[in-house]
């Protein structure tokens, strides 16, 4: 195996003068005044002061509204840096402000006209915008979030899951493109995942790192939870990994190590992840991952008991419900390799889930020949029980993975810089809202920005 | 419980998944048409992983990544096969593990159980039910539920408050279905009498009409138990079951199997956590660092009569005893010269040095005892003289001393 790691001029930073438009983060909703650029972290109790906060909003919607241009000038934090949303400029924090100004945009935008009272939804084809009309006097219902549904144009699906999907959508105000997630609250009740949706959206709000999916804000309206994230072009590894069938040791290390760096973030945040598997993993535009999905990420200091993950990446002791520590990352990291090495999961059988778990428990796993004699080494230490033999779990901590030899040419400060080429970049056009990446699924039927009874408001007052 | 081959169902799932992508109009045409790929690659399939197998290279050891190697001395676009070859001849693990037929290529969905803190943690007062059993009951359920492994490593405490909270459900005729095939699941059953069919629609879930149950996989009756998925987690139904004559049934929710499950290795833990804080050893142990003790220690039992650590061995572990007696004894006496108890810790010395140990220590009764040895302890925490030097003044470094300080 060569020794490498002298490595050419790297061009995956975000660092050259043509793609920097594109490339900085950008907030969605975006005010003109620099003043108000520099203010939320001066001034973090504007919006206490309701006088100021209505000037801000009414000013910010006049400004949005009219001049898109002058706007994408601007950049903003997302709402992670700036610790509470709180400390942003209050778009639509005035009842009358909103009403005045949501009413005709939402119907302008997302409800096309050739439609009466009902909503229907017609699968995106190419990127086409949805066509999911609300029914009449629709407005969005603005709690504490610095964004609504009327800040964006909602298109087509990009990914679904048990009780919500997310859509790409373009902001009206600065033309870019962004995810939102879409969150049913009757069924996240109903499936009693209160808690962890609010966990999601606190860890989320908590972190900034290179290969962490950014949360730029939050809203809801009467059916649903929004998450305004950044939009991720190169879709998901996992899309990759089947059309790859198994991914090369080079290009697996690549993968892993980024993920490695993540956790090692998170972990220092004492934040566990809980849910790694490569359809939670995002490549952007180069070719660099970012992990997206924080359902299931919490803050835990040592130990916790809730059951939950993705079958096949279940660490035994979650499985054994026996209380768990942040070493089970660590455990999903393994699987993680071996599952991009091989194309298949140690303890996939035939499709039954109680089988996957007795196999976990049981603990044996068949190294196919072709693994690279360092990798069958880390992924025997982090693929094992004792937890006294797991890295991660350590005295040295990820410090124990990162040092292992499988890794020995990753560079981390020049990973962690993005200096690192990944080895495959999507063939994607950047900037244009090209979701190509990205399977088709059935579109949602139900018209967003709904009013009326919400039951369950009180559950999710963080959004 | 046994259900439809799994080959197929997969199939079937697979088929839907790419309906659902491509949403065509001519159904039957493109089912013929999926299948029909579907099979040609099967077979493809199939005689490459024979020619590969003969001429004794791993199977499936094949990819097709599009892109190059990140960490390639030469630029980029070398040729990924070339890399493979490079790669991965020079080493050979035994050839035992191979793609699995029908591995699931879909996306998998996360899952997930309510959410649930310790009971003590909250300080309220939550206790199991508990429902009267007959001795023959309680042994039928013990029999009932051997097999199963997330019984298997109930304590008894466990599992006497486990068994004790199934409750008698009765099926008071034939044609009931206790669970239907796609619906949420929240219990586990026990046939104590009676008989039930399963049915699996390989649809995913029970249809109306008369075919809707789908077909009949198999038959459970007393002893036999279904749904013990729904012990994890609430993950719709796999499978129709129904009443063939009256029954009567056990059951057993999750909420109740996962608290009781839950309470007492939190209470063990909080066990574990008191003893490491006892440990004069250990004193200077930060919270997050004991728990970390309290993650790793294993547990183990030892009938009456064992001599766990022996007079005279190199010591290599420390024990914490979590229930029954131990009686310690010297060479050259004959009655023991101390008593152990529930909570009290030997052999800790052995994390400090390899001094033979001084003791014996033979268990009066059967014994369950929590163990870390000397290699685990140093490789969660580190060397222990680094840890014994932070309340030890006279061993701290000479670098951090002020160099004004008298």
């Amino acid at each position: 195996m060569p020794s490498l790691g002298f490595l050419k001029k790297k061009r995956t930073k975000d660092s050259s003068g043509s793609a920097k438009d594109f490339e900085s983060p950008t907030s969605p909703t975006i005010t003109k005044e620099p003043s108000q650029l520099s203010q939320p972290r001066s001034n973090p109790d504007a919006l206490s002061n309701p006088a100021t906060s209505t000037t801000a909003s009414a000013s910010a919607v006049t400004s949005d509204t009219n001049n898109s241009t002058a706007a994408q000038q601007n950049t903003a934090e997302p709402m992670n840096t700036a610790a509470t949303p709180q400390q942003q400029p209050q778009t639509y924090s005035s009842p009358e402000a909103s009403q005045q100004q949501n009413q005709p945009s939402i119907q302008n935008v997302i409800n096309p006209p050739n439609n009466d009272s009902g909503y229907r939804a017609t699968p995106a084809r190419d990127g086409d915008a949805m066509q999911i009309s609300p029914p009449p006097q629709v407005q969005a219902r603005v709690t504490k979030g610095k964004y609504s549904l009327v800040d964006f144009q909602i298109q087509r699906t990009l990914g679904t899951g048990s009780f919500g999907r997310v859509h790409l959508v373009q902001s009206k105000h600065n033309q870019r493109f962004y995810a939102v997630k879409v969150l049913k609250k009757a069924q996240v009740v109903k499936m009693k995942q209160v808690e962890h949706t609010n966990d999601e959206r606190r860890m989320l709000g908590r972190v900034k790192h290179p290969f962490l999916i950014t949360l730029w804000g939050t809203f809801q309206d009467s059916k649903n939870l929004y998450m305004v994230m950044d939009f991720v072009e190169g879709g998901e590894l996992f899309s990759l990994l089947r059309k790859s069938q198994r991914f090369p040791n080079p290009v697996a290390k690549f993968y892993a190590a980024e993920v490695t760096l993540a956790l090692d973030y998170l972990h220092s945040m004492d934040i566990i992840y809980r849910d790694l598997k490569p359809e939670n993993l995002l490549l952007d535009r180069h070719g660099h991952l970012k992990i997206t999905d924080f359902g299931f990420a919490k803050e835990v200091p040592d130990i916790t008991w809730t059951l939950c993950g993705t079958p096949d990446y279940l660490a035994p002791e979650v499985v054994a419900s026996k209380g768990y520590n942040k070493s089970v990352d660590w455990w999903s990291l393994g699987i993680l390799i071996f599952e991009m090495l091989c194309g298949f999961t140690p303890f996939w059988d035939g499709g039954s889930p109680m089988k996957i778990y007795e196999n976990i428990l049981k603990g044996r796993v068949k190294y196919p020949p072709y693994i690279h004699h360092d990798a069958l080494d880390l992924l025997q230490k982090l693929i094992t029980h004792d937890l006294t033999q797991r890295l991660g779990n350590l005295h040295g901590g990820s410090k124990d993975v990162m040092n292992h030899p499988w890794f020995a040419e990753v560079t981390w400060e020049r990973l962690m810089k993005k200096d690192i080429d990944a080895p495959y970049v999507p063939p994607v056009r950047a900037g244009v809202g090209d979701a190509s990446q990205f399977d088709k699924y059935p579109e949602e039927t139900e018209a967003y920005g709904q009013t009326g009874d919400d039951p369950h408001e009180r559950l999710f007052g963080d959004f | 419980m046994s259900d439809l081959p799994s080959d197929f169902a997969n199939e079937l799932s697979a088929l839907t998944r790419e309906y659902l992508r491509s949403l065509p109009t001519d159904h039957l045409q493109f089912c013929a048409n999926y299948f029909q790929k579907r099979l040609q690659s099967q077979r493809a399939e199939f005689v490459l992983a024979q020619q590969l197998s003969s001429t004794n290279a791993g199977a499936m050891a094949t990819t097709n990544f599009p892109g190059s190697n990140p960490f390639g001395s030469s630029p980029s676009n070398t040729a990924m096969h070339a890399l493979q070859e490079e790669d991965e001849t020079d080493q050979m693990t035994s050839p035992t593990a191979s793609f699995p037929s029908n591995y699931n290529l879909n996306r998998r969905t996360s899952v997930s159980a309510e959410s649930l803190n310790p009971t003590s943690a909250q300080n309220d007062n939550w206790a199991p039910p508990f429902h009267q059993k007959t001795a023959d009951q309680w042994s039928r359920l013990k029999t009932a539920v051997s097999g199963n492994f997330l019984f298997a490593p109930l304590d008894d405490d466990q599992s006497t408050a486990v068994l004790g909270a199934l409750q008698e459900k009765p099926i008071p005729a034939k044609d009931i279905k206790v669970i239907s095939q796609g619906d949420v699941g929240d219990f586990f059953y026990v046939v104590e009498n009676g008989s039930f069919d399963i049915y699996v629609n390989p649809s995913g879930k029970i249809a109306s009409g008369p075919d809707g149950l789908g077909s009949k996989v198999g038959n459970v009756g007393p002893g036999g138990s279904f749904g013990e998925l729904a012990l994890m987690y609430n993950a719709p139904r796999a499978a129709t079951v129904v009443s063939t004559e009256r029954s009567t049934l056990w059951a057993l929710d999750r909420v109740t199997f996962r608290r009781i499950l839950m309470d007492s290795a939190f209470q063990r833990r909080r066990m574990y956590e008191g003893f490491l804080e006892e440990v004069p050893l250990l004193t200077s142990l930060t919270p997050y660092e004991r728990s970390k003790i309290a993650d790793a220690l294993e547990t183990r039992r030892y009938p009456a009569g064992t001599t766990i650590i022996k007079e005279g061995d190199v010591g290599e572990a420390f024990f914490i005893l979590e229930s029954g007696d131990a009686e310690v004894f010297k060479r050259g006496t004959e009655q023991p010269v101390n008593r152990y108890k529930k909570g009290d810790y030997f052999g800790e010395l052995a994390l400090l040095n390899d001094k033979p140990r001084a003791a014996s220590v033979v268990s009066k009764t059967e014994v369950k005892v929590a163990t870390l040895g000397k290699d685990g302890f140093q490789r969660l925490l580190g060397p222990v003289e680094g840890i014994m030097r932070r309340n030890d003044p006279s061993k701290a470094s000479v670098e951090s001393v002020d160099p004004l300080a008298s």
